[in-house]
């Protein structure tokens, strides 16, 4: 809850009889140390992190030759090296946004309402955790382990199906296997923004459609998805905002092979053959942009979220 | 209704098996260097390699310099948005969500171009990665602290050391920092988890940091960068494990940081 | 046969019993308060007649059907709980009209279903709201009107009050309790609040430990508490240990004087100690009228309450309070000073366990 400013005791008649706001005119000592108190963080922010997105969005505009242009713009849709790396991240952010949100809500249901020992639950919840954090080099090679050529589970399925799932056409370094990789710290995320969420969930919401006669789809449809709705719907474009931004793990599998937008502006700034300055901004602005929408739209729900379930 | 409930339990082992394939495999992936038998000798390669100890080294610094002034930039600022800036509020959450919405590698873009060339040359420091390891760290330490700080209603035991004649050096030692700690040190341990497997910026800015140093032997070497990466499993597992030892009764958080 | 009859119903968590062998007949019609402190099984007994809890062993017939293995979305009885639980995702018309549309009522029925329901609950304007742009009193209303809409045999109300201001309380019970004459509706009440009890039941069950401690009207179960516990519990009361004198003429001894009362000591033998109670509105003092019990004591406190003046008075080591009413003329002797008390026979109630 906000509260108003502390009001200084000395306040003095004029002040108190204009009808000032508390706020509005603090006490002068108590001003200039709480601006000395958070000046540093948005000092911080304003340098580090408006300027380079400013000039970020400036340079977007800058041709080869230095003057304006809409040009690196154009290209993004119309080179097609570059439209693919858009539609790759995007696919691969969509498919691990919906993949991780629909098993990690179901792992969720599972260890809270699905009847499992208290057990599971701290299990599951402190797992997550921390695999929601294991992302990056690591996974990667976590993974090449695993379903590489010589990975555990390739050897298994060999052995016990005589099956060589390499041979058949499966490779962890493409589309499929980037987003059964990333899948390892989306839905652990999932599954922990939903645990408490579905905890949010009443039992008395449930007794009560129950007691007006209500079954368990009744109780699912019209009462605990719709309340759970805005929280699914944003924790599922957390996901996705999520994926779109990862590099470590894609550039660990591949290098620079894979056609992600990351591993593109990654590329740029390396310094790559194709060395344009204006079309890595604009690709970068162009991210921005996407977050943007992404962060805007989440926010949103978290609000609408949060108005119901007090 | 008392039926076994098959769904949850086929769900739970299904998500569990998900989650230690993996493991399991890059344990069993690097205890296999020498053909026939398991060994670690894997791990030994690794220990041997100079480089290892120089990158964790360097990664292990940056990180206390991160917490420090992770905690010198947030702190103070949780503080006062709690107590006389609320008005503030928006603002500063809207910063700390800046880092989500301008990913590593963008970021790393614009800060090359401003801070890479004179008059302002940081690249050529350290002081650029550790700048981009306090952008990823601010939402989760700011975090914490501000709920840690709402969980004691530290406006209020303000108020009553003030009305008791504390002065602010006292308030803040005996009053605020104490019921600071658990929240404090979970940052902390967050910070410490994300740095030390920070990949991007490192790499990005070429700096010898744990996280390229497993990229490198991992393309020029099998069965090391397994044994390592279950190392820095193991790493980030204890800071998390850290962290829930930690908030132990409180209500959960969701963290999550780093490369991805 | 009852309309609704609850047998020798029990239920065990793990090794505690939450309720011992419960047995109660409800007419149609009826307000029956289950009235205890936190722990004394009320809402477990009610949980069970509601089919959220299963007996261990017992039984629960309603209209003559046995009941006891329904679920209880099938029970047709309305509950209104303590937290109102009203779907936050819904409107208040939508709130009340869901035991309906569960019930594939046709969409016309509904909406005037759902009109009768505001009128009653006086809320007419608010169908479109949401539960969170409510009052607490208000949303409390909603819930009791979603429980009645599906016109249930029984309406069970748990600690409906219990989350609300002191002054709404008072107002919305007697609310409820109109409603509920006005419909006709049998009505099982859950409280820890005795003035509550008081004033709306039919019937009152004192409750303790899970056991049942007494059963009758409001006026029995205060002027004629059965056990120490319900004495204690209901009203204020002074209690103190008594021996006996003569049990045929009801005679006891307290802090060396005499006192009658007028029956309770069958079976007590001379010297026995029992323990007796008074109310303190039957109190007076002696020198306003004389009863049969008169009492030599000191003054040592004496507090204003507005319409009530409480006296404090020593009888020996015994401290009892005497509740007089307020009267701008009334001369009150001083505090230290000796005065006498009296009180009827009858007033002296004596305590069984």
């Amino acid at each position: 809850m906000d509260r108003d400013n502390l009001v200084a005791p000395q306040s003095t008649p004029t002040e108190s009889t204009n009808g000032d706001a508390p706020l509005a005119r603090p006490h002068r000592r108590g001003f200039s140390w709480t601006w000395l108190g958070v000046a540093p963080f948005f000092l911080f922010a304003i340098l580090f992190l408006f300027l380079p997105s400013v000039s970020i969005f400036v340079r977007s505009f800058e041709s080869l030759g230095g003057g304006f242009t809409l040009q690196n713009f154009a290209d993004i849709f119309n080179k097609s090296d570059i439209r693919n790396a858009y539609a790759m991240s995007l696919k691969v952010s969509a498919i691990t946004a919906l993949g991780g949100a629909f098993f990690g809500f179901l792992l969720a249901y599972a260890v809270i309402l699905g009847g499992l020992p208290r057990w599971a639950r701290t299990f599951l919840l402190s797992f997550s955790g921390v695999a929601s954090n294991f992302a990056g080099v690591p996974l990667a090679f976590a993974f090449v382990a695993t379903m590489g050529n010589n990975g555990l589970v390739t050897r298994i399925i060999e052995r016990l199906l005589n099956f060589d799932i390499h041979a058949a056409g499966f490779s962890i370094y493409n589309f499929w296997g980037l987003s059964i990789v990333y899948m390892y710290f989306q839905f652990p995320l999932m599954v922990l923004i939903m645990a408490p969420a579905l905890d949010g969930l009443r039992r008395e919401w449930r007794e009560a459609c129950e007691n007006l006669g209500g079954t368990g789809y009744h109780y699912w449809r019209y009462v605990a998805l719709p309340i759970l709705l805005p929280t699914l719907l944003g924790t599922a474009i957390l996901l996705f905002g999520n994926a779109f931004g990862a590099y470590a793990t894609a550039y660990a599998f591949t290098g620079s092979f894979l056609n992600l937008v990351t591993i593109v502006i990654g590329a740029q700034i390396q310094g790559d053959v194709l060395y344009n300055p204006g079309l890595g901004n604009a690709m970068a602005f162009g991210m921005i942009i996407i977050m943007s929408v992404i962060m805007l739209v989440y926010a949103r729900l978290q609000r609408l979220a949060a108005r119901w379930v007090r | 209704m008392k039926r076994f409930p098959l769904f949850s339990w086929v769900w739970f082992i299904l998500g569990l098996m998900y989650f230690f394939v993996p493991l399991i495999s890059t344990m069993e992936f690097s205890l296999r260097m020498l053909k026939g038998r398991y060994t670690f000798e894997a791990y030994r390669v690794a220990f041997q390699d100079p480089r290892f100890y120089t990158s964790f080294g360097y990664s292990l610094l940056w990180a206390i310099i991160t917490m420090v002034c992770s905690l010198l930039l947030v702190v103070p600022t949780a503080y006062w948005v709690q107590l006389r800036l609320p008005k503030l509020r928006p603002y500063v959450e809207f910063v700390t969500l800046m880092p989500f919405v301008v990913p590593a590698v963008v970021l790393i873009f614009g800060l090359i171009r401003i801070y890479g060339r004179p008059p302002l040359v940081l690249t050529t420091t350290p002081a650029a990665l550790i700048v981009g390891y306090i952008v990823l760290s601010l939402p989760y330490m700011y975090r914490s602290v501000d709920s840690g700080l709402r969980a004691v209603d530290i406006r209020t035991l303000t108020e009553a050391a003030q009305s008791l004649g504390a002065n602010w050096l006292t308030i803040i030692r005996d009053v605020i920092l104490p019921n600071l700690r658990v929240a404090l040190l979970s940052g902390m341990f967050l910070t410490f988890a994300i740095v030390m497997g920070e990949f991007t910026f490192a790499s990005l800015l070429s700096w010898p940091a744990f996280g390229p140093y497993i990229e490198e032997i991992g393309s020029m070497r099998a069965y090391t960068p397994q044994a390592v990466s279950v190392m820095s499993f193991a790493v980030t597992w204890l800071s998390i494990a850290g962290i829930q030892w930690l908030g132990r009764g409180g209500a959960g958080q969701v963290q999550t940081a780093g490369a991805r | 046969m009852a309309f609704l009859e609850i047998k020798n119903v029990s239920k065990l968590f793990g090794e505690m019993a939450a309720v011992k062998d419960f047995n109660l007949d409800v007419e149609k019609g009826e307000l029956v308060t289950f009235l205890g402190p936190s722990g004394c099984g009320k809402t477990t007994t009610l949980r069970m007649v509601a089919g959220f809890e299963e007996p261990n062993p017992g039984k629960i017939i309603l209209d003559g059907e046995d009941i006891t293995n329904r679920p209880p979305n099938k029970r047709d009885v309305g509950m209104v709980f303590q937290a109102y639980a009203l779907f936050p995702n819904m409107t208040v018309a939508q709130n009340i009209g869901f035991g309906l549309k569960v019930r594939k009522t046709p969409e016309a029925t509904i909406k005037q279903r759902t009109e009768e329901m505001l009128a009653l609950i006086h809320l007419e304007q608010k169908g479109s709201s949401y539960p969170h742009q409510l009052s607490g009193g208000q949303q409390q209303r909603v819930a009791l009107a979603r429980a009645l809409a599906i016109h249930p045999r029984v309406l069970l109300l748990d600690e409906p009050l219990s989350a609300l201001d002191a002054k709404i309380r008072v107002s919305l019970r007697a609310e409820i309790r109109a409603i509920q004459q006005k419909l006709g509706t049998t009505a099982i009440y859950v409280t820890h609040d005795q003035e509550e009890a008081l004033s709306i039941s039919d019937r009152i069950v004192v409750m303790y430990d899970g056991r049942m401690e007494q059963v009758g009207t409001p006026f029995e179960i205060y002027n004629f508490p059965s056990t120490a516990f319900v004495a204690s519990f209901v009203g204020t009361l002074n209690t103190t240990d008594a021996e006996v004198i003569d049990p045929k003429a009801h005679s006891l001894r307290l802090e060396g004087q005499q006192i009658q009362a007028a029956e309770g000591l069958g079976g007590k033998r001379a010297g026995e100690k029992v323990r007796i109670a008074i109310r303190p509105e039957r109190f007076n003092f002696a020198s306003e009228e004389r009863k049969d019990n008169v009492l030599d004591c000191t003054i040592e406190n004496i507090t204003f309450l507005g319409s009530i003046v409480r006296v404090q008075v020593a009888l020996g080591s015994q401290k009892f309070f005497m509740d007089t009413f307020n009267n701008p003329f009334l001369e009150l002797p001083a505090i230290g000073s000796k005065t006498q008390i009296t009180c009827s026979r009858e007033a002296v109630l004596v305590l069984t366990h």
